[in-house]
């Protein structure tokens, strides 16, 4: 199973969307909030070179926004 | 597969329609991209009767969970393209799948405005963004512009004002339009908001970051605002691109024009929520529901007299 890190706000909707849709499909995930952990929100924009969240790192393939498809994709549902 | 009626879009006139379809007993298809659509991102809704301070993205789901209960599908899934044959509606998904429906209701809601300046789309997520809800806390301690004077936009800056060093409110208009119970929210924040008026956003400046606007007029002696983050909430236009080629007619300002009982040009389709202007730009969770029961009643009634075209459609064609 692909390790799957997801940094988060805690209003962002499309973050509680992406967690439905991993706990439906019994995926385990970290999860960083960016407002509180300074050192994950520089690790964020390191890897997507932007602000928006959610950004979903499904091992080193980066995710930006909740993109169904795409994470269906690479964890293989 | 053929649905007696599929909804397109899942958010609260989508998810209501589902809900009183299924009590009127039609096999019902509700399809959406984006789940629960703007109120799923909206935060905490104070103002739709019967649930106290409810999170948006809550309240969709309930409204979700008592569609389902009734029988309703719902789908997470783009509508590519709806074509209508002898009263029959050809429905295809993004995921290639194709069914057809006797009866439609399109709620596809609304698409957030640009400004439109250069540098806009680039700087998306890089310090330029659309959600103060999701992204303003991004900015703890930090200076922010929210552009726009909708309730929307006062909301947002409320929220934003938690986390932020200061909010500055870039405002076209001499007043701001919003619900007073947030006005008053925003007047409490004291000098944390300072909204400038009959103001615009005339560049959008940085490159690999957003770095600062040029306003239309002076600020403390400038032109120029530079600050960490700047939110864009100024309005939105409705997604008709997937009804326009059936014909459907639009208003003045491009909405879907359909009469009280939401029933479109279009016999067997009906329009509900954020895709119709029909409370003069009074747009909320309440009137979408409203709509959506309509809508399905509508789509109901309509049901009832013309029988299932679809399966007419098919003994026609030998499919």
């Amino acid at each position: 199973m692909p390790t799957v890190t997801m940094y988060t706000t805690p209003t962002c909707g499309y973050c509680r969307l992406a967690k439905v849709f991993f706990k439906e499909n019994n995926v385990e995930f970290a999860e960083k909030d960016v407002t509180v952990d300074l050192a994950a929100r520089e690790e964020m924009i390191a890897k997507s070179g932007q602000l928006g969240v959610p950004v979903i790192m499904v091992d080193d393939a980066v995710v930006i926004g909740f993109d169904k498809g795409k994470l269906s994709q690479l964890l293989g549902i | 597969m053929i649905y007696d009626l599929v909804i397109i879009g899942s958010g609260a006139a989508g998810l209501s329609a589902g809900l009183y379809a299924g009590r009127y007993r039609m096999k019902t298809l509700i399809i959406g991209k984006d789940f629960g659509g703007y109120t799923s991102i909206a935060g905490p809704i104070d103002n739709y009767p019967g649930a106290k301070s409810v999170d948006g993205f809550d309240l969709m789901q309930v409204m979700k969970e008592q569609a389902k209960e009734v029988g309703a599908e719902t789908v997470d899934d783009a509508v590519t393209s709806i074509q209508r044959e002898g009263g029959c509606f050809l429905v295809s998904f993004a995921s290639g799948v194709t069914h057809q429906a006797s009866t439609i209701i399109v709620g596809t809601g609304t698409e957030h405005k640009r400004l439109g300046l250069p540098n806009e789309i680039e700087l998306t997520s890089k310090g330029v963004h659309y959600c103060v809800t999701c992204d303003g806390p991004l900015y703890g301690g930090k200076k922010i512009a929210v552009v726009g004077g909708g309730d929307a936009s006062v909301k947002g800056v409320n929220l934003a004002a938690e986390y932020a060093e200061k909010v500055f409110m870039i405002v076209r208009g001499n007043k701001l339009r919003a619900e007073p119970i947030n006005y008053e929210r925003l007047l409490a924040m004291g000098d944390k908001i300072e909204v400038l008026y009959e103001t615009e956003v005339k560049e959008i400046v940085g490159t690999s970051r957003f770095e600062k606007v040029v306003l239309s007029k002076p600020f403390n002696g400038s032109t120029d605002l530079a600050v960490d983050g700047l939110f864009i909430e100024v309005g939105a236009f409705p997604r008709t691109d997937l009804v326009v080629p059936l014909g459907v007619e639009l208003d003045a300002k491009g909405y879907i024009k359909a009469d009280p009982l939401m029933r479109t040009n279009i016999p067997g389709l009906f329009a509900a929520g954020d895709v119709m202007d029909l409370f003069s730009g009074f747009k909320q969770d309440i009137t979408a529901a409203c709509m959506g029961a309509v809508a399905a009643t509508s789509a109901y009634e309509y049901y009832k007299v013309h029988g299932d075209l679809c399966k007419v459609h098919l003994k026609t064609t030998g499919e």
